[in-house]
């Protein structure tokens, strides 16, 4: 397995910062907001900004370090699935249909006689793909419409609160059958665009609230008695302030993604074959379960253990970025 | 500093209400709060004018104001003559520069992601013609020597200064434009005691250095007078007694203004038992909705039928219009009267010092 | 003594290390005695209020030494449940902000009555005449009717005097009010200091009065102590402290608040900082603050000294400051 390039070294600076109990803002402001002189520079002399806060956090966090190896190395083999499988997926062999384990095969065969080692690995990069560009998409779509609803208000904003209460009364799996069942597109981008379509108004909302907490600090305020424009404002001093529940709020999501993802394969409304995908691998393996359980597990497996790292993931990036809502 | 009799800001009949509104999509207006109602004032060349009153009596909704930060629903502020409450885009912006604010918590008041250097530097890259590009960081420093800070802290992040020394940050930003005038809206209230005396120093200091007005808005009576020429004591949502500050608190005619003098603890434990204090029942009422005739008398101990009736005008009570001396003062009240609620300077002399 | 705290240290550990936030703090009340803790923030006045009551978080916070005496008893020796009894019954606190203090989904009447019940196990009506009674008692007008109100339904003014009401319900021997009136306007401030005065005097309650208000101290207290980085610089009946401090940090309080006299001038001021309880100066935590410091200071740290039989001064120059009246 290649290296990861960046966490060993985060790694070996968290030893240096010594081994004290970590403490919440919401702790640490009972101590009667202690005033100090220039304080908190870091070991060496730099001054730390609260990002960097985030991060010295995580990466003492096992949680995070876990969940980032296990995204690491899936980003690794969806970019490169032959490193570590030979073979096509898509080149099977009926004879050897519900094989158990053989050399070149280490999970055995499926239905059709692919090989389910291979075919799990080049799953990976439908998942990846599907849950990285999804969450992307609606993160951008979400928080540019809340962060414009909540920051200019009015009745564009009492529009966009409407729609996004239009938008969580449809169930998810039923306009999935409904909406993707009529498209023919064999790629990935007709599920993920579903996905940023029902996923945006989550994200508005939080993006909407937290560009309304920060609004009201004094330091927009100050920029406005400035004469700073709008859009200054608004990427200079509202989005950095605001932009920490939108990211962790995408994180947790990323992994539900994944999942449904998967849920809308197996429904057959997803990806379709001949794609790979563990979705379809698992709808596929599910007839033969009794005599060829491996076929199931492995697939079924892979997706678990995705989904929950990104999850955890999502966790660790929370306690970072907001010890509030621990 | 002494002060000139040019005006520089003149405010007149300022109003701000607030609507309350009922309904979701199609708003319906069932009220409004009314938190500045018919404010005038105004400040002249060089000299300090004192903002007091409690909390929801309007004085920060005037600040905001004369900041453009809230756009009034009646009344005019004018800049050396010319009218700029309705101004917008580059006029607006021109005339920002010249009227900058002091915010009062240093702690929301920095954006917490920015350097000290960003902060400081940011009226520059707003308003690029007042600094060339390579000129900005020096500017930055020098401002941040000016108001005693390390010119060295200019990549530091707010959090990594105690409040005092953010106070400063804040009071740099404000300098940077090099404006006319300064709207403080309680500046020291949030600081510890010992640090309240470093900023007023401070503030005193740029005022000569700079050329600067300042409207100072507290509600610290005893700051307040320390710093300004003259004082105007709000109660809710207007001016009700304004003078100059020994005529305010050694003349006081208005019954608000001497209950609220005569509040105030006075650190001399020898004073507590021959102190005179006139404590008003009952709160303030609500700004939706305020009381007829006089807005002071529903707390008032001399309210009389024509209170209720007659709107009491801010100008200098009829008593004493014969007469010149302190006393003659605008005061808004039918039934003023000189009271002196605060002990005189000779008996005053036992603190330390 | 009602209560009398002995050495008491306290810390909390923070990411950036550990913050002493209380180090060998030692007062005492009498019944019917006000002592005002005046500091600043960060001094430690309502981390050692907070022990006191036995409120503050474990962890993060850490009692590391000390005792407290609360009629004859080390509090801190003391198992939670009998604490629990002393809080309400023995001792009350009032806090800053009545209205996070108050719970926002019961009305007043519930909540003030809520302590008859559970500590005198009074039926419900009988517990709910008595709120009615508190009530009037703090002098909120027609507080029959408003007894089923909500907290955010009174002003601040009001919701300080229920607060007053819940703290004296019990009639407790002991209540400590931290910073009782900063929220509230000034014209608000004089009659809830006056009527809190009042009742302490009916009841013969021990008041610990926190606060950083000079002005507030003289006018209600007997006795103060001073606290500056979690200990106590000086300590004194409030007349001689006004007169003539023995500390230099006192002298710089005072000097610092503006007089009719200096107007047009510099106010004086304390120069520096408030100290990092991270770091803590070593010697005097004061020295680097303080005009007279010598060399000593920076190496010796001085103890609380004899000054006159009631008052004390950890200062190693407190004659000279005494006697030094201006400098």
């Amino acid at each position: 397995m290649p290296e990861q390039p960046h966490e060993p070294e985060g790694a070996i600076a968290g030893t240096g910062m010594g081994a004290t109990m970590d403490l919440g803002a919401s702790e640490a402001a009972t101590l009667e907001r202690t005033p100090a002189g220039p304080r908190g520079t870091g070991p060496a002399g730099k001054p730390r900004s609260l990002w960097s806060d985030a991060w010295r956090d995580l990466r003492r966090n096992p949680v995070f370090l876990l969940s980032a190896l296990v995204i690491v190395f899936l980003v690794l083999i969806s970019l490169w699935p032959s490193a570590i499988a030979s073979g096509s997926p898509l080149q099977c062999d009926l004879a050897r249909a519900q094989d158990g384990a053989g050399p070149g095969a280490p999970f055995g065969y499926d239905g059709q006689g692919c090989n389910v080692y291979t075919r799990t690995v080049y799953g990976a990069r439908a998942s990846v793909t599907v849950g990285v560009l999804a969450t992307l998409g609606v993160a951008v779509t979400g928080s540019v419409l809340g962060a414009l609803a909540g920051y200019f208000g009015g009745v564009w904003d009492s529009v966009l609160s409407r729609i996004t209460d239009i938008f969580f009364a449809i169930p998810v799996l039923l306009g999935g059958l409904v909406l993707l069942s009529v498209v023919t597109s064999n790629t990935v981008w007709p599920v993920i665009g579903f996905m940023v379509l029902l996923g945006w108004p989550q994200v508005s909302r939080i993006a909407r609230g937290s560009v309304i907490t920060v609004k009201q600090n004094d330091y927009v305020q100050a920029a406005r008695a400035l004469g700073a424009s709008d859009s200054r404002i608004l990427l200079r001093h509202i989005a950095p302030n605001a932009v920490a529940p939108v990211i962790v709020v995408s994180t947790i999501a990323l992994g539900t993604y994944i999942a449904l993802e998967a849920t809308l394969s197996y429904l057959g409304v997803g990806l379709k074959p001949p794609s790979v995908s563990w979705g379809i691998d698992i709808s596929a393996a599910s007839p033969y379960v009794r005599n060829a359980p491996h076929a199931l597990l492995w697939p079924s497996g892979a997706l678990a253990v995705t989904v929950l790292a990104f999850i955890m993931l999502g966790d660790a990036v929370r306690d970072a970025l907001d010890p509030k809502l621990r | 500093m002494t002060a000139t009799t040019e005006p520089i800001l003149e405010v007149d009949g300022l109003v701000k209400h607030y609507p309350l509104t009922q309904g979701i999509l199609f708003k319906k207006q069932i009220g409004a709060v009314k938190a500045v109602d018919g404010v005038d004032f105004t400040l002249y060349k060089g000299e300090t004018l004192g903002i007091v009153g409690e909390s929801g009596c309007g004085k920060s909704t005037v600040a905001k104001m004369l900041c453009h930060l809230e756009r009034p629903t009646a009344g005019v502020i004018r800049f050396k003559g010319e009218d700029i409450t309705r101004l917008s885009g580059r006029a607006l912006k021109a005339v920002r520069r010249n009227i900058q604010m002091v915010f009062q918590d240093p702690y929301t008041s920095l954006n917490p992601r920015m350097t000290v250097g960003d902060i400081v530097g940011e009226p520059y890259e707003i308003h690029p013609e007042v600094a060339p590009k390579g000129d900005r960081r020096r500017r930055v420093q020098e401002l941040l020597d000016v108001v005693g800070l390390n010119p060295e802290y200019i990549s530091r992040y707010p959090h990594q200064f105690s409040g005092g020394q953010r106070q400063r940050i804040g009071i740099a930003r404000g300098l940077a434009l090099r404006p006319e005038v300064i709207v403080a809206d309680e500046p020291v209230s949030a600081l510890d005691v010992s640090v309240q005396a470093q900023v007023i120093n401070l503030l005193d200091r740029l005022q000569s250095e700079f050329d600067l007005s300042y409207v100072f808005i507290a509600h610290d009576l005893s700051i307040v007078r320390h710093i300004s020429d003259r004082v105007g004591v709000m109660y809710l949502g207007r001016i009700v007694e304004t003078g100059r500050d020994a005529e305010i608190y050694d003349h006081p005619t208005h019954p608000y203004t001497q209950a609220l003098l005569s509040a105030v603890p006075v650190p001399d434990p020898e004073a507590r038992d021959h102190r005179e204090r006139i404590i008003l029942t009952g709160d303030v009422p609500s700004p939706t909705d305020i009381p007829s005739g006089c807005r002071f008398r529903t707390r008032c101990w001399k309210a009389q039928e024509r209170c209720v009736r007659e709107v009491p005008a801010l100008a200098v009570p009829d008593v004493f219009r014969a007469v010149s001396g302190p006393a003659a003062h605008d005061s808004a009240c039918h039934f003023a009267e000189e009271r002196q609620v605060v002990p005189a300077e000779g008996e005053h002399g036992n603190g330390p010092g | 003594m009602l209560l009398e705290v002995r050495e008491l240290q306290v810390e909390f550990r923070t990411r950036d290390g550990v913050a002493h936030a209380v180090n060998g703090v030692s007062y005492a009340v009498d019944a019917g005695e006000t002592l005002a803790v005046l500091g600043e923030s960060g001094s430690g006045k309502s981390v050692t209020a907070q022990a006191v009551m036995g409120i503050f978080d474990m962890p993060p916070g850490r009692i590391t030494g000390g005792q407290i005496f609360f009629q004859g008893r080390d509090l801190l020796k003391l198992r939670e449940e009998e604490r629990r009894r002393i809080r309400g019954a023995g001792m009350a606190m009032i806090f800053q902000d009545a209205l996070s203090a108050l719970n926002p989904v019961l009305s007043v009447g519930d909540q003030l009555g809520e302590m008859f019940v559970v500590h005198r196990g009074m039926s419900k009506k009988d517990a709910r005449a008595r709120a009615v009674e508190l009530m009037e008692r703090v002098r909120i007008p027609a507080a029959a009717q408003r007894v089923r109100d909500y907290p955010h339904q009174f002003s601040g003014g009001m919701r300080q005097r229920i607060m007053i009401a819940m703290a004296l319900a019990l009639e407790p021997a002991l209540v400590i009010a931290d910073e009782p009136t900063t929220a509230l306007d000034v014209t608000v401030q004089a009659q809830v200091m006056d009527l809190l005065a009042e009742l302490q005097r009916e009841y013969r309650m021990g008041l610990i009065l926190i606060t950083h208000d000079l002005g507030v101290v003289a006018d209600v207290a007997d006795r103060i102590a001073v606290m500056y980085a979690g200990k106590i610089v000086e300590s004194a009946p409030v007349r001689d402290i006004y007169k003539a401090p023995a500390h230099p940090y006192t002298r710089g309080l005072l000097d610092s608040i503006p007089r009719l006299d200096q107007k047009g001038q510099e106010l004086y001021a304390i120069k520096g900082l408030p100290p990092n309880l991270l770091d803590i100066p070593p010697g005097c935590s004061f020295h680097p603050r303080c005009p007279m410091a010598q060399d000593v200071c920076r190496t010796d740290e001085p103890a609380l000294q004899e000054v006159s039989d009631v008052r004390g001064s950890a200062c190693h120059f407190w004659r000279e400051c005494l006697h030094d009246r201006d400098h």
